[in-house]
């Protein structure tokens, strides 16, 4: 197969995938910068979101007239898992980590042990097996075939549904109320309180939001591939990868963090057919490789702030 | 330590000691009478204190990185993985690249190993501050586990290497030392005899390897801390840019740090290797490196005694689930059924959850984090005194290590 | 410590400590020694989760029918009982099962286990060196051949690969694209293949278990050209590749093995994806009466029949209760001397546990009985592999319908 063939079919295939991992990151990032630590639990909050949209799901049934080859209940069980893993997320906030006062490496500790507890309550209810939505599997887009493009109707879907809820961020981000609280909150919470912004409200907007994209992510990547209670934490580094590629602190940055990492994960094998021999298989090495390298070079990422001392 | 009278040792411990003493005590008399009841196996228990043993190792290891020098290391078991692969290619039957040589060369590869992957790990990660290092050095980990597991030309990939021998097979009297030894059949409570035979005094040779590496690892890491090497890294923990004005350079005590903690989980990974008789790239799951976190944070950053309790209350929670899949576990069940069914006319059915040995382990393992962070986020037994001036300390002092700076008698210090 | 006249020591009539008396049950809760009163326990590591769940759920349905086969007579009085451990379908958790259904539970006899791997780790890691009887109910991995006693029910995959590369021959391709998955099993089948087939392999590529897309590798596959793809891998990860196929709309003339056939790939894939598909795997003795009364049992308890996996669990509970009767005394050293005595062609066919527990039990000695089980005659042969039949599937309207048999 021609190289240009394989890089567009890649190409393709890695903007979907690039489309997850923008909603994980995103989601990452906003809570790096608002709670202040690494949530080493948001992995698993993905996992939550594919599993609450799968239940919903079934709920709700395959009924309704469809849009991309996804019926209508699916983006009624969508929803639903968004504001599921929402509200998990402010459970957890409120009973683990808002009476802990450790400072943000312990906090990073705890939001492993979240982590566990998530992935092992998906298990007992799920069993470790993989499933899949009850949604007929589409063959590729017929015009793109013969550019070597293989993608189906839903990871058009997946794309443009993940689109929709970045440009929504943005909008809330910058011409909301909420937002501007947010970033202000951001980029100086001294200040933001002294300015009369109420902290505790947009910290729990923040986890709102950023388990909420995460959720969505989630079920998405469920859709993409399968589901499985390990699904969310197998994306994790990749998607601090990310967030680190587009420096913390900065939303933008981690969607552009996202759309790197995303596109070199899924770009690996084109290094066997080019004569480097790395393969497929270590596309999210590769990844981790990166994240150190930034961490090395340039740890405020692309767009984040200049990191001050440890 | 200069006491010698017992009882005066015992008033001496502060309250959280004598918890975890009077713990352990009850825990191994327990065990015991289990074993002479017949109700536990021997041999299977011996492998239960080996895999403890091996966690307690573990923990020490970590414990001079993350509790001397507070080094936040997720790569644990990467390293834990080095030292058994090493000794894995050196000995076993299906091997790639050797097989079939003496355990000691094993042992030596694996310990190269982790010394040189903890100087390539550590080079890009040192340096970067406490969040990062973490996610960088799991990251690195995982880089190390993928390799293992791809590159099948040299490590077998995902079959693993099995066929290990024991660790003493070619030495002169510990190799025949199982067979030789009698079987014996000790009955204490008549119709309920324990066999002591060919598996136990093998686990015995094993365990015994493992307390030798125990003790002089916990030897060597105790003289460590107590060295003004170890005092340099304390200060490095609490204030880094205090021991860079006393003109220190951390970095390099920060590096000595890590390779001296990864040669310690590397000889875990090969005593591992020969107990466990199987070694695969399941064995560098990152979940090994939380067990090993748990432990540490169950002991006490810090505190050597505290490791080595941890490493045994994390392999309860992580063998225990095979045993005990209903919450509330059977035995208590029955109990409390019995208790309340004794009014009569009443039956009740206390409910359970039945869970499987995964999910279980995990649900342990994340509610320990969780509420050792919540409510005793210094660990159980964490050291007690403040480790910056150990000149400093009063031996009466109880105190909790945050407190900062003591009046001092001598420069003991207890661990 | 120990009060006087406690301690002694067991028969020094061997090394590796067979105890002199019959102490042999431990029962449920692991104590060892005598006592075990009304039972013979023996182990069982089965996959009854991870990737080769569908497997366990194969074998302890035969078990169930064994069991109460076995146990409608009993062994000398005595009920059968076997403590089962599960493997997780990966050899540290196969390992781990061993050890305590050896060391805990103190059984000597072990069914054990599906993957071909764990039932080598397992043998190298824990059994051998003990006296322990192994015998894995599923494993058709090549390896195990090299360990003469390490037992198995199913037969080698080594004729089912040199079945494979018959059948891509005779249907005409000249090219073949491989991929396997990373272990034991897969490896060694795969060699094979590639020994016996003709043709030219265009492309061979193993692939990790449980991943959740396989994406990268089947556009490699479809690069090489071959229009003939052979699939050595197990169901659930078959299931994500032909998912990913499917909506890459790649297209080739799909062969398997053994290990990928089964519901889980039929529920988890679209109608229609691998229609044509060619599946070789063992197989039980469809005219026997015998395995028609099994199939029909079967049939009855579980709404649909019986695949030669159950039968192989079947026969080895079977085969571990005939050797328990036939055996001296309940330890792992008298049970090796007859296991193989109970099915070798000596002695008269005997096609049920009933009949077989007759003979012996009217002064029979293992050699008098030939048990011929549902699975097919056995007769291990000094590999410790039995002897067996192929069976060629092919999906047709997105169901494995058989279209031939083919000579082990």
């Amino acid at each position: 197969m021609a190289v240009t063939e394989q890089f567009l079919e890649l190409a393709a295939n890695g903007l979907v995938y690039s489309s997850i991992i923008i909603l994980g990151s995103i989601g990452l990032s906003l809570i790096y910068s608002i709670a202040g630590f690494a949530n080493f639990a948001h992995g698993d909050t993905m996992t939550v979101g594919a599993y609450a949209t799968l239940i919903a799901f079934g709920a709700v049934g395959g009924a309704g007239f469809s849009i991309l080859g996804l019926p209508l209940g699916f983006f009624v069980a969508l929803v639903i898992g968004i504001v599921v893993t929402a509200a998990v997320a402010l459970v957890t906030e409120r009973l683990v980590y808002k009476p802990l006062d450790i400072g943000s490496i312990g906090l990073l500790i705890t939001s492993i042990g979240v982590a566990f507890i998530y992935r092992a309550l998906i298990q007992v209810q799920f069993s470790s097996d993989s499933r899949r939505f009850d949604i007929d599997r589409l063959r590729p887009i017929e015009p793109l075939v013969e550019y070597g493009i293989r993608i189906t109707k839903h990871d058009i879907a997946i794309v443009i549904s993940a689109v929709t809820l970045v440009v929504g961020l943005h909008v809330l981000l910058q011409h909301t109320d909420l937002g501007r609280k947010m970033r202000a909150t951001a980029d100086n919470p001294d200040l933001a309180r002294a300015s009369g912004i109420r902290i505790r409200r947009v910290e729990l907007w923040t986890w709102v939001l950023g388990a909420g994209l995460a959720g969505a992510g989630g079920a998405f990547l469920g859709l993409f591939n399968l589901l499985a209670p390990r699904m969310g934490f197998s994306e994790l580094l990749v998607i601090f990868a990310a967030v680190i590629l587009g420096g913390i602190g900065s939303v933008y940055g981690a969607m552009l963090g996202g759309l790197l990492i995303g596109m070199i994960v899924s770009m690996t094998p084109l290094l066997s057919t080019v004569g480097i021999p790395i393969g497929g298989e270590y596309a999210a090495a590769l990844a981790f490789i990166v994240m150190v390298l930034v961490l090395l070079v340039r740890p405020e990422g692309i767009a984040g702030e200049p990191v001050g001392g440890g | 330590m200069s006491q010698v009278n017992a009882r005066e040792y015992w008033t001496d411990m502060n309250r959280a000691e004598q918890g975890v003493a009077t713990f352990m005590a009850v825990t191994i008399g327990g065990l015991l009478v289990a074993m002479l009841a017949g109700g536990l196996d021997p041999t299977y228990f011996l492998f239960l204190f080996g895999l403890g043993g091996m966690f307690a190792l573990m923990s020490l290891g970590l414990n001079a990185q993350w509790g001397f020098t507070g080094l936040i290391n997720f790569s644990v078991a990467a390293f834990f993985g080095l030292g058994a692969y090493g000794a894995a290619l050196m000995t076993a039957t299906n091997s790639p690249v050797a097989g079939g040589f003496d355990p000691i060369f094993g042992l030596v590869l694996g310990l190269v190993l982790a010394a040189v992957f903890a100087v390539a790990i550590g080079i890009p990660t040192l340096r970067l501050r406490a969040d990062y290092l973490a996610i960088a050095t799991l990251g690195l980990a995982e880089v190390i586990r993928t390799v293992i597991l791809n590159e099948r030309d040299l490590t077998a990939g995902s079959q693993g290497l099995r066929g290990i021998p024991g660790f003493f097979e070619n030495w002169p009297v510990l190799s025949t030392f199982p067979e030789a030894m009698p079987g014996l059949r000790i009955e204490i409570i008549p119709g309920q005899p324990v066999v002591l035979e060919l598996s136990f005094w093998e686990q015995l040779l094993n365990v015994s390897l493992l307390l030798v590496f125990l003790g002089v690892s916990f030897f060597v890491l105790r003289r460590a801390h107590r060295s003004p090497w170890g005092r340099v890294l304390r200060t490095i923990r609490s204030d880094e840019d205090l021991a860079k004005t006393l003109g220190k350079n951390t970095y390099w005590y920060k590096m000595q740090a890590f390779v001296l903690g990864s040669l310690v989980m590397a000889l875990a990974g090969g005593f591992f290797a020969h107990l466990n008789l199987f070694v695969d790239p399941s064995n560098l799951d990152p979940i090994t490196t939380f067990y090993v976190w748990v432990a540490v944070m169950l002991g006490g950053a810090g505190s050597n005694r505290g490791a080595l309790f941890g490493g045994f209350v994390v392999v309860a929670i992580r063998e225990g689930p095979r045993f005990i899949n209903e919450l509330p576990p059977a035995p208590v069940r029955n109990v409390l059924e019995g208790i309340v069914n004794v009014i009569p006319s009443v039956t009740v059915e206390i409910p359970s959850i039945v869970l499987d040995a995964g999910p279980l382990r995990l649900l342990l393992i994340g509610l320990t984090i969780i509420l050792v962070m919540r409510y005793r986020p210094q660990g159980v037994l964490p050291p007690q005194r403040e480790l910056i001036w150990p000149d400093a300390i009063e031996e009466d002092e109880k105190a909790r290590p945050e407190m900062g700076v003591r009046e001092a008698k001598t420069g003991e210090i207890d661990d | 410590m120990l009060a006087a006249g406690c301690v002694g020591t067991t028969d020094e009539d061997n090394g590796d400590g067979g105890s002199a008396d019959d102490d042999g049950s431990a029962d449920d809760d692991g104590s060892s020694g005598d006592g075990g009163g009304d039972q013979y326990s023996i182990g069982m590591v089965d996959s009854l989760t991870g990737s080769l769940a569908d497997f366990g759920e194969r074998n302890q349905r035969g078990v169930e029918l064994a069991l109460e086969d076995v146990n409608a007579i009993g062994i000398d009085d005595r009920e059968l009982d076997i403590i089962v451990e599960d493997s997780e379908g990966n050899s540290q958790g196969g390992v781990a099962a061993a050890q305590k259904l050896i060391n805990q539970n103190n059984v000597p006899f072990l069914i054990g286990a599906v993957g071909s791997g764990v039932s080598l780790s397992i043998y190298e890691s824990v059994v051998q060196g003990t006296d322990v009887v192994q015998l894995s109910q599923n494993s058709t991995g090549l390896a195990l051949s090299e360990f003469p006693d390490l037992l198995r029910m199913s037969p080698s995959g080594q004729s089912q690969s040199a079945a494979l590369a018959d059948i891509v021959t005779e249907d005409g391709y000249d090219e073949v694209a491989i991929t396997y998955i990373n272990d034991e099993f897969g490896e060694s089948l795969t060699d094979a293949f590639t020994g016996f087939y003709d043709g030219e392999v265009a492309f061979e590529r193993a692939h990790d278990g449980e991943q959740a897309s396989y994406s990268g590798l089947l556009s490699d596959m479809n690069g090489s050209g071959a229009d003939a793809w052979l699939f050595i891998t197990y169901q659930e990860e078959f299931a994500t590749q032909v998912n990913n196929m499917f909506e890459s709309g790649y297209e080739a003339q799909l062969y398997g093995a053994d290990s990928n056939r089964g519901n889980t790939v039929i529920s988890n894939t679209p109608e229609g994806s691998i229609n044509g598909m060619k599946v070789v795997e063992p197989s039980a003795p469809v005219e026997q009466d015998s395995f028609q009364e099994f199939s029909s049992r079967f049939e009855e308890e579980h709404g649909e029949e019986p695949t030669v996996w159950s039968a192989f669990a079947y026969d080895c509970v079977i085969t571990a209760a005939l050797s328990i009767k036939a055996a001296d005394e309940f330890t792992g050293s008298a049970l090796s001397e007859v296991v193989r005595d109970v099915t070798r062609p000596e002695g008269e066919e005997v096609f049920s546990y009933e009949a077989a527990y007759e003979i012996l039990d009217n002064d029979g000695t293992p050699s008098d009985i030939d048990y011929q089980g549902v699975s097919g005659p056995i007769d291990f042969n000094e590999d410790g592999d039995p002897v067996g039949t192929l069976q060629v599937l092919e999906v047709q309207n997105h169901e494995y319908v058989p279209i031939e048999f083919r000579e082990g």
